[in-house]
């Protein structure tokens, strides 16, 4: 039985010139015509499906109307056991949240709301190209409160173009005053095929490293003192607030994707929905499979994600899966902590998990 | 054909004299050619040479012509290489000749490569004709070209041919001289078989091919013959003459005294067919091998060492191929505390190191580093015994050691005269002594030098070129061996001696180099996970340090489903980029490094 389900809703109001997810803008002749067929999509795998997580992504998952939103998840719940649902978690934006969807998604079972407010300054807000003003993202969190939320993730950024350290304490220390009860904090990634990765190979945007760390640094410092646990190298959260589908991912479970450029593990295959929502229209609709990418995962192949994963987890690695005696340069050099024959990465490790991945894979 | 109607001989000139379109020119005129078609240097076979406009292999060439008496000449053309690293090879294509075209460009007089191999010519008692070529060039200066022959070269004037290869003035003329001035060989066809070797190619099918030049006696198919300096046997399967074109090879009844041919004999491995060495027929000997073989010695010895030691094999047999083309190309095993498991090899010359590295790297397709190159040190120890060293690491302990020597090389450089101040400074800080200065004409002086062969192993014709804007050049010959104070200059990564980066030098240069060195190092090794200590050390004490700094932050900060695949294809890729560093300890050193260090001065 897979217990992990995601869903990806590939619609966003406007697209953000840093994301490299699939998405496209919306469109609501289509929108009718993929929620369909993500639920004819759901009933090929219905058997093998008892979801404990869900988590919609996108793209914007409340970018779709309330009663598109109703049609997709109660689709759903006719075609796959939701008995043992204990975290359904829906993106969203800023822009798209209204007290009238949050109350519908609440009555629909999702418990778990993460929002992306990335940044609490205008001017960084702006440089991200994103659709919401700071107030609007307050305003949002107050609503995912008032309609009874009491699992809210806030997605914050930092490495934006211009981005000073002191504008990062403060949005920190903003975002720690409004309690969330988990935080993403993420550095920009300049992604290939995306607007940021043009305007830095053109020089415009010139990422610096050594703020970069700096930045890290100052994650880590001030979400810890506020009682945030440090679960992944980008996720802190409150005490049993841990977000329980991504741990999944991390720990290598199988899960199952669902909809257009949706990734799916089952054992020793992996599989990619092709990334282009009129093709996943078409192939769901003619019987075809919706994958364009498979490759098979060899026990090797497992074993080197687990590591690489893992260990980016407070769960650490067992150390015997680790080369003996890199495991013991790391550890002397002070990136990897042992403890009862498992490992962790300290705090410089953190900094360096890619690197340490790549020493002991 | 008689013996008396054969001349055997070569075309000795510097780099773009014209060596080339002069050859093109005989075989045209004595029709052995048709007009060349496209490619340009038939003799250049290799893509190699001809990218740096020299060759290297000898390439015989038959041709008939019919002189102006009336007679049918057999004419062998021998091509020699044209640079110093190979002298032994060029003395040994010019002991298969009674004479030689000297080339000489019109424009550009007498340069240092030409008096270098004049006198490599003479040793052999080679006929030489000078050639004054391009003088149908606008600079052209045949007075200047002609007083230079007569000053520099000792060589009468009046016996130089005006000629134009290009424009195809003073072809026929040169035949001429060819034919009356070049004595016939003078072997006899009864006497038992002596046949020089002066080189070998290697068939795939066929084995060897023995480039011979029969100085008395026969030699045909079916022949049981030897080798005298390895006295290896073998039975002759073919004999023939060279040819321009394909099929390089025309089969012949026999070869006698006089000819230059080919001999193809089952010979498994080049390594058996020593440059120089006779060969005889095993069944009526020859009571002993023709003067002037030697053993060739290699000048300059570097570590050969695969990146991923599992190449080891590979290197091996790549090793192995090569040298069936290349007997002069030493190799043997050896192991590196640094690099693993590798092999000590011997080149002719600094040049030759490059070729084979370049072809290990671009035919073989390996990956390898190569450690600094040394030349043979003579270690007199305190005790009276002589070591012969062509390794750093072989150096024994200071504390027992008298006296270290080091190879000298005289070297002629040919400079226009306004070089002369910073080449006569280079010249110092290479630690030489010039012994000589003449001028050349009006214009150019050579110095006759002295230097320390490994000041010059390096970078000196570079530098020599730059200050002298491609105007100057030189040539040298080895000078024996002189006592200096020498010392090991060892480089440590994080503590750890890396015996790659090791060096024997002059005392006053070794800390300004081992601060280059390590400045060199902190430059080309990349940022990594730990902070990298470099250090430079003379005995045991340290000269020069650096360090680079560690990596701050290496970690992406999405990993979600769909990453999963991405990133551990990205991992793979930087594990496998890594691969093609060296790690020493555990610090990770591109093979860039190994070559910066060895351009480091």
């Amino acid at each position: 039985m897979i217990s992990h389900l995601y869903a990806h809703i590939p619609f966003c109001p406007k697209v953000c010139p840093y994301c490299s997810f699939y998405k496209e803008a919306s469109d609501r002749n289509k929108t009718q015509a993929f929620l369909d067929a993500m639920l004819k999509e759901s009933e090929l795998h219905a058997g093998r499906l008892r979801p404990v997580t869900i988590f919609f992504g996108g793209g914007t998952p409340t970018a779709l109307s309330t009663p598109q939103l109703q049609y997709l998840i109660g689709g759903l719940r006719q075609r796959i056991d939701f008995s043992a649902v204990e975290e359904f978690t829906i993106e969203m934006n800023p822009a798209t949240v209204s007290l009238e969807k949050a109350a519908a998604l609440r009555a629909l079972g999702v418990n778990r709301v993460s929002m992306g407010v990335q940044s609490w300054d205008p001017g960084l807000l702006e440089t991200l190209g994103r659709v919401h003003s700071a107030a609007q993202a307050r305003r949002s969190y107050e609503i995912l409160r008032e309609a009874g939320f009491d699992n809210v993730n806030l997605d914050l950024m930092f490495g934006i173009p211009g981005q000073t350290l002191a504008q990062w304490r403060e949005s920190l220390i903003q975002t720690i005053a409004l309690q969330p009860d988990h935080i993403s904090a993420y550095c920009l990634t300049y992604e290939e095929d995306t607007e940021y990765f043009v305007r830095m190979t053109r020089g415009e945007y010139r990422p610096d490293e050594t703020l970069d760390a700096g930045l890290f640094e100052v994650t880590m410092e001030l979400l810890g003192a506020a009682g945030f646990e440090q679960y992944e190298i980008s996720n802190y959260a409150r005490s049993g607030r841990e977000c329980r589908h991504n741990l999944a991912y991390w720990l290598g479970s199988d899960y199952l994707g669902l909809g257009p450029s949706a990734f799916s593990t089952l054992q020793n295959e992996r599989w990619k929905n092709v990334s282009d929502t009129s093709e996943f229209i078409r192939r769901i609709a003619s019987g075809e499979g919706a994958a364009d990418f498979r490759e098979a995962l060899d026990a090797d192949t497992r074993k080197v994600e687990q590591i690489a994963f893992a260990l980016r987890t407070n769960r650490g690695v067992p150390t015997s899966l680790l080369p003996t005696d890199k495991a013991a340069q790391l550890v002397a050099g002070g990136l990897l902590r042992e403890e009862s024959g498992r490992s962790y990465l300290t705090q410089r490790g953190k900094m360096l998990a890619d690197a340490v991945a790549e020493d002991v894979i | 054909m008689s013996i008396a109607r054969t001349r055997n001989f070569c075309i000795i000139a510097h780099i773009d004299h014209g060596k080339t379109t002069l050859s093109d020119r005989l075989l045209e005129f004595t029709g052995t050619i048709q007009k060349r078609e496209a490619q340009e240097q038939l003799l250049d076979a290799m893509d190699l040479e001809r990218e740096r406009g020299i060759t290297i292999k000898a390439h015989p060439i038959a041709m008939k012509y019919k002189a102006a008496d009336g007679e049918t000449y057999r004419l062998n053309l021998s091509d020699t290489p044209g640079h110093v690293d190979f002298s032994y090879e060029v003395s040994r294509s010019l002991a298969a000749c009674e004479g030689a075209l000297l080339i000489i460009d019109a424009a550009q007089g007498v340069e240092a490569q030409t008096v270098a191999n004049v006198h490599l010519a003479e040793k052999q008692g080679l006929k030489l004709i000078p050639v004054i070529n391009k003088i149908d060039l606008p600079n052209a200066d045949i007075d200047t070209a002609l007083k230079q022959l007569e000053d520099i070269l000792a060589i009468p004037a009046e016996e130089a041919i005006l000629a134009s290869a290009k424009a195809g003035i003073g072809i026929e003329e040169i035949l001429e001289a060819v034919v009356a001035r070049i004595p016939f060989p003078s072997g006899k066809a009864e006497s038992r078989l002596r046949a020089l070797t002066f080189d070998s190619s290697f068939d795939t099918y066929r084995g060897v091919v023995i480039y011979t030049r029969v100085v008395d006696g026969t030699i045909k198919a079916g022949d049981p013959v030897k080798l005298m300096f390895t006295n290896r046997a073998y039975e002759v399967k073919e004999v023939g003459i060279f040819r321009p074109q394909l099929p390089k090879f025309l089969v012949q009844d026999q070869l006698q005294a006089g000819d230059i041919g080919y001999v193809i004999a089952n010979i498994k491995s080049s390594v058996e067919v020593k440059v120089g060495d006779t060969l005889t027929n095993s069944r009526l000997p020859a009571e002993s091998p023709l003067p002037g073989f030697q053993e060739v010695q290699p000048m300059v010895f570097s570590g050969i060492y695969p990146i991923n030691t599992a190449d080891f094999e590979g290197l091996k047999a790549a090793m192995g191929k090569l040298q069936l083309n290349d007997a002069a190309f030493h190799f043997m095993p050896e192991s590196s505390v640094a690099l693993g498991f590798g092999f000590r090899c011997g080149f002719l010359g600094l040049l030759h190191m490059e070729i084979i590295l370049e072809r290990l790297r671009r035919e073989f397709d390996m990956d390898i580093i190569a450690t600094y190159p040394s030349v043979i040190y003579e270690i007199l120890k305190t005790n009276g015994a002589l070591l012969k060293v062509d390794n750093p690491e072989q150096l024994p302990d200071m504390s027992v050691v008298e006296e270290i020597r080091e190879p000298i090389v005289k070297c002629f450089i040919m400079i226009p005269n306004e070089y002369i101040s910073p080449m006569m400074q280079l010249i110092m800080e290479k630690r030489g002594e010039v012994k000589h200065t003449e001028s050349l004409d009006t214009k150019r002086v050579m110095l006759t030098t002295e230097l320390p062969l490994n000041e010059i192993l390096v970078d000196f014709v570079d530098k020599m070129k730059s200050l002298t804007r491609g105007y100057g050049s030189m040539d040298y010959e080895q000078a024996g061996y002189r006592a200096g104070p020498l010392v090991k200059l060892d480089m440590l990564v994080n503590g750890e001696r890396v015996d790659a980066f090791s060096s024997i030098v002059h005392r006053d240069k070794a800390e300004a180099r081992g601060r280059a060195l390590a400045t060199k190092l902190k430059e080309v090794i990349p940022t990594q996970l730990y902070q990298v200590a470099i250090q430079a050390a003379i005995g045991g004490k340290i000269v020069a340090r650096e360090s680079v700094s560690a990596l701050r932050k290496n970690v992406i900060a999405k990993c979600y489903g769909g990453d999963i695949t991405r990133k551990r294809k990205l991992l793979e890729k930087q594990k496998e980029g890594k691969k093609r560093m060296k790690a020493i300890g555990q610090v990770n050193i591109p093979q860039e490094a190994f070559i910066e260090v060895l351009k480091t001065n």
